[in-house]
């Protein structure tokens, strides 16, 4: 038995190591120049953007509902995602090349590593304190369904899920997301 | 010429107190780790517990004094030193950051140590060292989905030493001979000096950050792992002659502390840590000075007879993987036996890892094979070709 470390039924487990993903693909972004860094950034946006979606639509509802304190919880994280929401749209914008890309990059670096070190310090481990075996697999189902479903593009001030539905042309994923999740956690509404 | 640090004078103790925006320095980046600021934390935690024993052995109240004042400045500097590790690290991050260090230091001093039987003691801890960093860094991929290589910075490999499940020995096998104070080179004092700091350090932080962890591989790993350090504190601090004086100790530690600021210093190339080495250095000149007057007062004796006549070699990190290399290819396999070293599985190393393992896999191999399970492969990084050992090289 390889125990909840290995375990893709562990939604705290798997969170943990898309964080490592995010970080090994800003190392990509760094090191590599011309097409291919353009390229490693895009997939970087989609990556950053399907991991706070899905976070969104499957953990916060979970700390809200369960973890004591968990809206205050919440409150932090969102104000934390946002910050590196609006980096990363500035740098969205920016062509690779621009000198000034590498240190604003390095700048989000760390406002997503610090954003994911709380996560991990101060809302995965109530997670675990208050979800039982079959929660933590079944919000981990969910994250996979939502990460198959979510947008590949972020919208500073569209952090809560009621929000994201209201954006035009993402609307229809977002609501697949949702579909999704809600389906994969096994409740309507 | 060298760096003599009993003819430099540092800065008047009591100039030496900071306020706490002298104490609030900016941490590193924590994607770049230094091995620098783990070493000496582990020297000022180590001036620390020295001077707290030394106290609690000592009648004189005025000495007593004497030991607090500085005592409470080498707190501060553990706190400079200390904090400039950055927040957002994870706890295994900084682990692997230690048994990196664990290994270049020690690699470092094994190649410079003069006394034969001191250099093999040193040998033998590289290769434990080097697995532990094996085993943590396939943990790290297995929760954090990140590879060491970021951490460890190139500067050494990462793939099995001596199998971790080997280093449980008999305790009375982990006891060596100590050196002669009176014949010893002054530079293996140092060298004994600073690995026993160092391997305290790292038993200290295993015993207090193991059960942080929520994974139970993680949790029994850093049990393991935790009482081989006890084993490899109780393998260094036996090489210290243990007929020198309290006094004479205290020499030696601050004039070690002079040593390795005085190194790093010289080649730091961050230049706001590169400052905060300069002012402890020039703090310990003063420690030094206040150390050395009490043993002329009260041990009669003048401590340039002890020390050496000018600061060795600056301690450097660097590469060390052809020197790991040549030891996996010869030292694999040994293990201790009294006060020495053999290739045997003799009986008292056997009944104790019948004892301790009680027939099962321990977690130091539990974590590769989780990890085999999860990625169909290990966490390797092998730069220089194939495993020296033919029986360590992975197998498909």
């Amino acid at each position: 038995m390889a125990g909840i470390t290995a375990s893709d039924a562990d939604v705290v487990a798997l969170l943990m190591r898309r964080h490592g993903d995010i970080r090994n693909l800003f190392d990509e972004v760094e090191r590599a120049t011309g097409d291919e860094r353009r390229a490693a950034f895009r997939r970087l946006v989609q990556l950053l953007a399907v991991h706070e979606t899905a976070e969104e639509e499957v953990v916060r509802p979970f700390t809200r509902a369960n973890v004591p304190g968990g809206e205050q919880v919440v409150a932090d994280r969102l104000h934390e995602e946002r910050e590196a929401k609006e980096l990363l749209s500035r740098l969205d914008g920016m062509d690779t090349d621009d000198p000034k890309f590498l240190p604003e990059l390095l700048a989000l670096r760390l406002d997503v590593m610090a954003h994911a070190r709380a996560e991990e310090r101060y809302e995965f481990t109530h997670i675990r304190r208050h979800a039982d075996q079959a929660r933590l697999a079944s919000m981990a189902s969910a994250l996979k369904a939502a990460e198959a479903m979510a947008p590949t593009h972020p919208h500073p001030g569209t952090e809560s899920a009621v929000r994201n539905l209201t954006l035009g042309p993402l609307a229809a994923v977002v609501d697949r997301t949702r579909d999704a999740v809600r389906k994969a956690l096994g409740k309507d509404g | 010429m060298g760096f003599n640090p009993l003819e430099h004078q540092g800065i008047p103790l009591d100039r030496q107190l900071r306020s706490w925006r002298e104490l609030d320095v900016e941490p590193i980046d924590p994607d770049h780790a230094d091995p620098r600021i783990i070493t000496m934390n582990g020297i000022e935690v180590e001036a620390i517990l020295f001077s707290h024993q030394f106290a609690r052995r000592c009648p004189d109240p005025e000495v007593k004094r004497q030991l607090a004042e500085v005592r409470y400045i080498e707190h501060q500097q553990q706190k400079t030193v200390n904090w400039l590790l950055p927040g957002l690290a994870s706890v295994l991050e900084t682990t692997i950051a230690y048994e990196q260090v664990a290994v270049d230091l020690t690699g470092w001093i094994a190649r410079h140590e003069p006394d034969p039987y001191l250099k093999q003691a040193y040998e033998f801890g590289v290769l434990e060292d080097f697995d532990h960093l094996y085993r943590y860094a396939n943990l790290y991929e297995m929760i954090e989905h990140r590879k060491a290589e970021s951490i460890v910075d190139n500067l050494t490999e990462v793939m099995p030493g001596r199998p971790t499940k080997f280093h449980h020995r008999h305790p009375h096998d982990n006891v060596r001979e100590p050196y002669d104070r009176s014949t010893t080179n002054p530079l293996s004092k140092l060298h004994a000096l600073t690995i026993m700091s160092a391997e305290q350090q790292t038993m200290n932080f295993y015993m207090n950050v193991g059960p942080q962890y929520m994974e139970p591989i993680a949790r029994r790993l850093y049990q393991e792992i935790g009482l081989i350090e006890e084993e490899h504190v109780t393998h260094y601090e036996s090489l210290v002659d243990p007929g020198e004086t309290w006094w004479e100790q205290l020499v030696n530690h601050e004039y070690n502390e002079c040593y390795l600021y005085h190194s790093f210093m010289e080649q730091e190339p961050d230049p706001k840590v590169r400052a905060i080495w300069e002012l402890h250095l020039n703090m310990e000149l003063e420690h030094l000075r206040i150390a050395c007057d009490l043993m002329r007062r009260h041990d009669g004796r003048e401590p340039r007879e002890i020390l050496a006549p000018e600061l060795p070699n600056v301690l450097t990190f660097e590469q060390n993987k052809v020197f790991v290399r040549d030891l996996l290819d010869t030292q694999i396999d040994l293990t201790t036996l009294g006060t020495g070293y053999v290739q045997d599985a003799h009986e008292r190393f056997q009944r104790m890892q019948e004892q301790i393992h009680g027939g099962e896999e321990p977690p130091s191999e539990r974590v590769l094979a989780q990890h085999r399970e999860m990625f169909g492969r290990e966490y390797r990084v092998e730069t220089e070709g194939g495993h020296p050992d033919l029986a360590s090289r992975e197998r498909d």
